[in-house]
C-alpha cells in the first residue's frame, strides 16, 4: 500500500509540473534558444538567414552608437539603483514609525507601482513637454529657469529625464520589500542599544542596516535586472533620442529589429548583454547563499 | 522630551509630504489633464488648477477612437492568461513543493531562472515563434507568450506559500485515505486561498501593464491592447493629450482597484510573518 502510494506520487509530481516544464522548455527554451542562433547570421527580415559566425558581434565593438548604447544602460541602471535604494530605505525607515495617517500615506506611496509603465512614461512626457508642460511652467513662475527647459530634445538631459521616471516608478518596490524587512527585526536590539545610549544614526547602521542585508540584496537583483531590460520607459518617453543620447539595450535591438530590419544585428546586441545580465544575477546570489550558510 | 517629539513628528511629517507631492503629482495632473478643455491645454504657462472643465475628451474617447475595443482586449488577454497561468503554477508549486521526485531542485532553479530572463532578448524570436504558429497579429498569441511573464512569478510566490502550511496538516488527511492529488484539492487550496488571490491579481496586474510584447505581437486595432491603443493617439508626431490622458485613467483604474484591494493583505502577510519569527 505504502509503495503504491510512493509510486503514485512520483508519477503525480511528474504530471502536475508537466505544463510548467513545457511553458519554460519550449515556449521560452525555443525562442531563446533560436535568438542566439539568429544572433550568429544575417538575417533580415523576409529572408532566409546564413550563418556568420561571430562577424555581428566583432562589428558591434567597432559601432560607436553601440558604445554610447551600452554606457547609458549602465548608467541609466545603476543611477536609478542607487536613488531606489537610498530613496525606498529612507523612506521605509522614516514611515516604519508609529504616527498618525501611517497606513493611508504608506499605501499612497506605493500607487506608482500598480500603474503600467506606458501611463507612468505617458503622464511624465506630457508634464515634460517644452511649451506645454506643466515642469517647465513651474519652474518659471518660481524663478528658478528663465528659458524653458528642453527635458526630451536636450542631449544632455534626455536620458537623466527617463532616470528620473524609472526612479518614481521603481521607489515603491523597494520601500514595501525593506518595509517588510523591518518587521523582522526583534524590537529587543534597539531597546538594548537604547541602554547603551546609541543614537539614531548608530542604531541605523549597526542594527538596521546588517539586518536588512538579505532583503535589500534581493530587491537590488530584482530591480536591477528589471531596470536593466526596460524598454517602454525610454521607448516611449525619447524614444532612444535625441541622436541615440537616451537610447539603451532594449530600445536599440527594437530599433535594429523593427526599424531597420536587421534581426540578425538587432540579436547580437540583445544576445551581447546575456553574460552581464548573469553576473549580475550569480554573484550577488552566491554571495548571499555562502551567508546564510 | 515634548520637543524632541515635536521635532520627530515634524521630521516625519514633512518626509511623508515632500514624498506624497512626488508621488501623487503625475496622478493629479493625468486626471487634470483628462478635464482640461483643449483651448486652455495648449495654452503657454499652464496653472496648476485650470480655468474650466470638461468631460469632451472621454466623449471623444468612446465615440471617436477605438478605446472600447483595446479595452475589451486587455480584459480578455489579462484574464485569460491569469487564469491560464494560475492553474499551470498551482499543480506546478504543489508537485515542487509536496511530492518528491528526481530533477525536483533542477526545475526550481530553472523556473527561478527563468523569471530573471530579459523580454529584451526573447521580444525578436517570440515574434518569429508566433509567426511560425499562425499568430501572428493576434491577440491569442499573447495567452501563449503572457504566461512566459507570469507563471515563473507565479510558482516563486506560490512555492514559499505553500512551503508555509504545515505539512502534518496534510499527514492527517493522507492517514484517512486521501490521495496527494486530493489533499491539494481539500487542505492545501482552501489555506492558501487568500495568497492565490493576490498572486493573481498581481498576474493580472502584470498582463494588464505589459507592453513589448504586445506592441510586437499585435499590429491591427482590432487585436490591440489597451497600452498599446493610448500611445497611437497621435496626428503623425503629435500626440493628442487630451485623449491620451483621459484613456490612460480609464485604464488605470482596473489595476489600481485590484492593487489595493491586494495590498491590504499583502501589508497584514508580511507583519503576520514579522510577529511569528
Amino acid at each position: 500500500m505504502k509503495g503504491l502510494g510512493r509510486k503514485y506520487d512520483v508519477l503525480l509530481g511528474y504530471l502536475l509540473i508537466t505544463p510548467v516544464v513545457i511553458l519554460i522548455f519550449i515556449v521560452i527554451g525555443v525562442p531563446f534558444v533560436n535568438a542566439i542562433y539568429l544572433s550568429f547570421t544575417d538575417k533580415v527580415a523576409g529572408s532566409v538567414p546564413k550563418f556568420i559566425g561571430f562577424k555581428n558581434y566583432i562589428n558591434l565593438f567597432s559601432d560607436p552608437d553601440y558604445i554610447i548604447v551600452l554606457k547609458n544602460t549602465f548608467v541609466y541602471t545603476f543611477t536609478s539603483i542607487g536613488f531606489k535604494l537610498m530613496i525606498g530605505i529612507f523612506l521605509a525607515v522614516v514611515l516604519n514609525q508609529k504616527f498618525f495617517g501611517r497606513s493611508i500615506i504608506r499605501t499612497l506611496l506605493l500607487l506608482p507601482w500598480a500603474l503600467s509603465g506606458m501611463v507612468a512614461a505617458m503622464s511624465w512626457k506630457w508634464m515634460y513637454n517644452d511649451t506645454y508642460g506643466i515642469i517647465n511652467a513651474l519652474l518659471m513662475k518660481a524663478h528658478i529657469v528663465h528659458v524653458p527647459v528642453l527635458w526630451l530634445s536636450d542631449a544632455r538631459l534626455a536620458l537623466i529625464s527617463c532616470i528620473i521616471v524609472n526612479v518614481w516608478r521603481g521607489v515603491p518596490f523597494f520601500f514595501f520589500s525593506v518595509l517588510g524587512g523591518l518587521q523582522t527585526i526583534d524590537s529587543q536590539m534597539y531597546e538594548a542599544a537604547d541602554i547603551d545610549g546609541a543614537g539614531v544614526i548608530k542604531k541605523f547602521f549597526c542594527i538596521t542596516l546588517p539586518s536588512l542585508k538579505s532583503v535589500i540584496m534581493i530587491t537590488t537583483v530584482l530591480s536591477t535586472i528589471w531596470t536593466f531590460n526596460d524598454f517602454e520607459n525610454v521607448f516611449l518617453i525619447t524614444g532612444g533620442g535625441p541622436l541615440h543620447a537616451s537610447s539603451i539595450i532594449s530600445t536599440y535591438t527594437y530599433e535594429m529589429a523593427f526599424l531597420q530590419n536587421e534581426m540578425g544585428k538587432a540579436m547580437s546586441v540583445a544576445a551581447s548583454v546575456i553574460p552581464i545580465i548573469l553576473m549580475m544575477i550569480l554573484i550577488p546570489l552566491r554571495k548571499l547563499n555562502k551567508e546564510e550558510k | 522630551m515634548s520637543i524632541r517629539k515635536f521635532k520627530k513628528y515634524l521630521f516625519i511629517y514633512t518626509v511623508s509630504i515632500v514624498a506624497l507631492i512626488f508621488t501623487l503629482f503625475p496622478f493629479y495632473w493625468m486626471l487634470v489633464s483628462s478635464f482640461t478643455p483643449n483651448d486652455i491645454m495648449y495654452k503657454v504657462n499652464p496653472t496648476l488648477i485650470p480655468s474650466k472643465f470638461t468631460f469632451q475628451h472621454y466623449i471623444d474617447l468612446f465615440t471617436t477612437t477605438k478605446f472600447t475595443t483595446y479595452f475589451i482586449n486587455s480584459l480578455y488577454v489579462a484574464t485569460f492568461s491569469t487564469l491560464i497561468s494560475i492553474i499551470i503554477s498551482i499543480l506546478g508549486s504543489y508537485s515542487l513543493t509536496r511530492l518528491r521526485y528526481r530533477g525536483r531542485m533542477f526545475f526550481t532553479k530553472t523556473i527561478i531562472l527563468s523569471y530573471l530572463l530579459p523580454v529584451a532578448v526573447l521580444f525578436i524570436p517570440m515574434y518569429v515563434f508566433a509567426s511560425r504558429l499562425g499568430l501572428a497579429d493576434n491577440k491569442n498569441s499573447l495567452l501563449l507568450v503572457y504566461p512566459t511573464l507570469i507563471v515563473p512569478y507565479c510558482c516563486y510566490m506560490l512555492i514559499s506559500y505553500f512551503k508555509a502550511i504545515p505539512v502534518s496538516l496534510e499527514e492527517a488527511a493522507l492517514i484517512d485515505g486521501c490521495t496527494s492529488l486530493q489533499s491539494l484539492f481539500k487542505i492545501i487550496l482552501p489555506i492558501a486561498l487568500p495568497s492565490i488571490a493576490v498572486v493573481a491579481t498581481f498576474a493580472f496586474t502584470m498582463a494588464w501593464n505589459e507592453y513589448l510584447y504586445a506592441l510586437v505581437l499585435t499590429t491591427s486595432p482590432s487585436q490591440q491592447t489597451v497600452t498599446i491603443g493610448i500611445a497611437s493617439f497621435k496626428y503623425s508626431d503629435q500626440y493628442i493629450w487630451g485623449l491620451l490622458m483621459s484613456s490612460s485613467v480609464i485604464a488605470s483604474i482596473p489595476s489600481l482597484i485590484l492593487y489595493l484591494l491586494a495590498q491590504r493583505f499583502m501589508v497584514g502577510d508580511l507583519s503576520a510573518g514579522g510577529v511569528k519569527q
